[in-house]
């Protein structure tokens, strides 16, 4: 049995310091999740008690009203000559359906507040009646980018909700199938800051990386993003012999490629220019606002799930844990491009050891309820929560908080007094998703 | 700078060579395919085998290819993946009958000249078809070889691509959206929930079309459908498609 991966505490019992954030709380808020970023622990509470800052950070996640919200991280800033700028929801710049209101008076970003939930597709409560393999299908579809850690997260919630053993090898498929998109997810990130920079050789290059990989995964798993790559029912995957040696020579030529245009990159004075000390968030209040992922390890903080929370097989491997100091845009990027190359690191260690995988079962750690299960995966852009509640083999409740949920907050005070120009770098250096935060 | 052009020169020319010849496996791979079988084998399948299916894609005759999602369920009695992007790329009534331009040329629906200006709009989308239009402008598509461009303002835009399935709160944006942009226009949805709504056809926010918002000229099959297969989309717009035979 996997060992239990938080302590669990009984409200008032449970005592919260200045280093402990909330990790996530059920939406009738009888449950709780807090990580201590100095003990390395974390902790269920039942009947929870929240402080006035998780209140608040509570209010920033997805409640239980669908539609668009803002993110506001403060009173709005009046003054003479203070207009509000709108940017979206149709913009080309985002991508995506998500607007900002930018306060200024011309030429300082006084105030950003992201609006999310133009995408609200309803998915918690379309998949509830449903079967856990149909409401996967749903699962996958609510952020399409990362839709191996989503469908990851949702199974394992699931399992431990029913109590149902999972074949080790199947666990050594998701960890795979997720560091393959962890990877494919930080090329875009970077291509993208390297393109606001308009390193358009770099960005161009990175692009070609990406692209390099998402055939890779899709010849690998059969789709390029990994729909179905997971689920019980699908077709066999190309990892025979035959298959992982032509992975391996896949990532070591990307990985081979990537090496040398970073070198570059780093030299590139303008590059670095335009993101050091750009959209910088303090150590104190990536906690203070529950940020997750490389975000807040970009403030020195070494959260990391596969290795706070590890599961088979990163109990297994070796997780190299990576972290900077100063929070900013260039901290950001460089903890993402060393998680590139952790990901290469232990896709190479999984390859080696693949025939050596025990044929035995793994039963996931008890749920913390009858029918309910917990799980966190450490997505792309940070720790994600999947709280599932199983009634006749079908979804009985589906709750969960992404990490692009997560991180709003935070992205919105990094640009607090930047210019204008410096927003494309804090919005693709956080890499928030709308589809991921509007479910 | 002169490291930039070493890395280019190092890399060599990754650009397709699609239209002018046939997409590789690498550029259309199996999920990009049209899941089909022969008509006789369709009509065999029992009620319990075609309702496995997600959407209800699998009729008696043909397999819906706009509300296909790929999810292969049905490779488990029989279908299998076919097809060349053309097929991805028809009317709502081409795909339907599973076989998109496979029988015909198009003809531009617009008076556009070759060159075209795209625009592209997120009305719900899960991210995945934003990234694969997107992937049209970097080195392995290329749009621009083929005088195609994307604009940052309907203003300027001849094409709107529209990806995701309409949520209450898009369905004005979309619409004004279309409305901004100047005549002669056309419209490109792209993927099963741009189509028709995809796995969330019965979803709770996720009551209307984008035909039913908009005009559609042409509708882009998969999810999400492969670059070299929206390619094909604006190209056919254009009047600059081809039957997969021409595309040999």
């Amino acid at each position: 049995m996997s060992p239990a991966p938080f302590d669990v505490a009984r409200g008032s019992a449970f005592r919260p310091s200045d280093r402990t954030a909330l990790a996530y709380v059920s939406r009738d808020g009888a449950l709780a999740l807090y990580n201590d970023y100095a003990t390395h622990r974390s902790t269920l509470v039942h009947e929870p008690v929240l402080r006035g800052e998780d209140l608040e950070v509570r209010a920033r996640w997805r409640g239980a009203a669908p539609g668009p919200r803002t993110v506001s991280v403060g009173g709005r800033v009046q003054g003479y000559g203070v207009f509000t700028f709108p940017y979206g929801p149709v913009a080309m710049g985002t991508a995506e359906a998500g607007a900002f209101d930018l306060v200024t008076y011309g030429e300082r970003i006084l105030e950003l507040v992201p609006t999310v939930g133009y995408k609200d597709r309803g998915i918690e409560q379309a998949v509830v009646g449903r079967t856990v393999e149909d409401a996967a299908l749903w699962v996958e579809r609510r952020a399409g980018v990362f839709a191996l850690a989503h469908v990851s997260a949702f199974l394992a919630a699931a399992e431990a909700a029913a109590g149902r053993s999972v074949p080790e090898r199947e666990l050594w498929r998701r960890a795979l199938a997720q560091e393959l998109q962890r990877i494919q997810a930080h090329l875009r990130l970077l291509a993208r800051v390297a393109d606001g920079a308009s390193q358009n050789v770099g960005a161009a290059q990175v692009h070609a990386l990406e692209e390099e990989l998402l055939r890779a995964i899709s010849r690998c798993f059969g789709h390029r993003w990994g729909f179905g790559a997971l689920l019980p029912a699908h077709p066999s995957d190309r990892l025979d012999r035959n298959g992982r040696t032509e992975l391996a020579d896949r990532l070591g030529r990307i990985s081979r490629g990537f090496n040398g245009l970073w070198e570059t990159f780093l030299t590139s004075r303008t590059f670095i220019d335009r993101i050091q000390g750009t959209g910088t968030v303090p150590a104190a209040e990536s906690v203070r606002w529950a940020a997750v992922g490389p975000t807040l390890r970009a403030s020195s903080i070494a959260w990391d799930d596969r290795l706070r929370q590890p599961s088979v097989p990163y109990t297994d491997l070796f997780v190299p844990l990576a972290t900077e100091a100063n929070g900013d845009a260039l901290a950001r990027v460089l903890v993402r491009q060393e998680e590139i190359r952790a990901s290469f690191l232990m896709l190479e260690q999984m390859l080696e050891r693949w025939e050596g995988v025990g044929a035995g079962e793994v039963i996931p750690s008890p749920g913390i309820a009858p029918s309910r299960g917990i799980a966190r995966v450490e997505a792309p852009n940070g720790d994600l929560v999947y709280d599932v509640t199983i009634a006749d083999g079908r979804v009985a409740s589906l709750q969960s908080r992404s990490p692009s949920e997560a991180n709003w907050p935070v992205m919105a005070l990094s640009l607090r007094g930047a210019v204008f120009t410096d927003f494309v770098f804090s919005l693709e250096s956080f890499g928030s998703s709308f589809a991921e935060t509007d479910g | 700078m002169t490291s930039w052009i070493r890395h280019s020169a190092a890399r060599g020319i990754l650009t397709s060579r699609y239209p002018d010849r046939a997409a590789t496996d690498e550029e259309l791979p199996e999920a990009g395919r049209t899941p089909t079988a022969h008509p006789e084998e369709l009509a065999r399948l029992s009620d319990g085998e075609r309702s496995l299916c997600p959407t209800g894609a699998i009729r008696e005759q043909a397999v819906d290819q706009g509300r296909c999602i790929r999810c292969e369920r049905c490779f488990a009695f029989g279908l299998r993946p076919l097809g060349s992007p053309a097929m991805n790329v028809g009317t709502r009534e081409e795909l339907r009958e599973s076989a998109g331009l496979a029988d015909r040329r198009p003809t531009s629906v617009a008076p556009f000249g070759t060159s075209l200006h795209v625009f592209m709009i997120d009305v719900g989308s899960c991210h995945a078809c934003n990234a694969e239009v997107l992937a049209l402008g970097t080195p392995y598509y290329d749009l621009n070889r083929l005088g195609l461009f994307f604009t940052n303002s309907p203003r300027h835009a001849d094409v709107l691509v529209v990806v995701g399935v309409p949520t209450p709160e898009m369905v004005e944006p979309l619409r004004r959206t279309y409305e901004a942009m100047p005549g002669p226009k056309a419209v490109l949805a792209v993927g099963a929930c741009a189509i028709d709504r995809g796995i969330f056809a019965d979803g709770p926010r996720t009551g209307s079309s984008v035909g039913e918002i908009v005009p559609v000229d042409l509708y882009v099959a998969g999810c999400p459908p492969p670059p070299v297969a929206i390619l094909e989309g604006v190209l056919a717009l254009a009047g600059r498609g081809a039957t997969p035979e021409e595309r040999r």
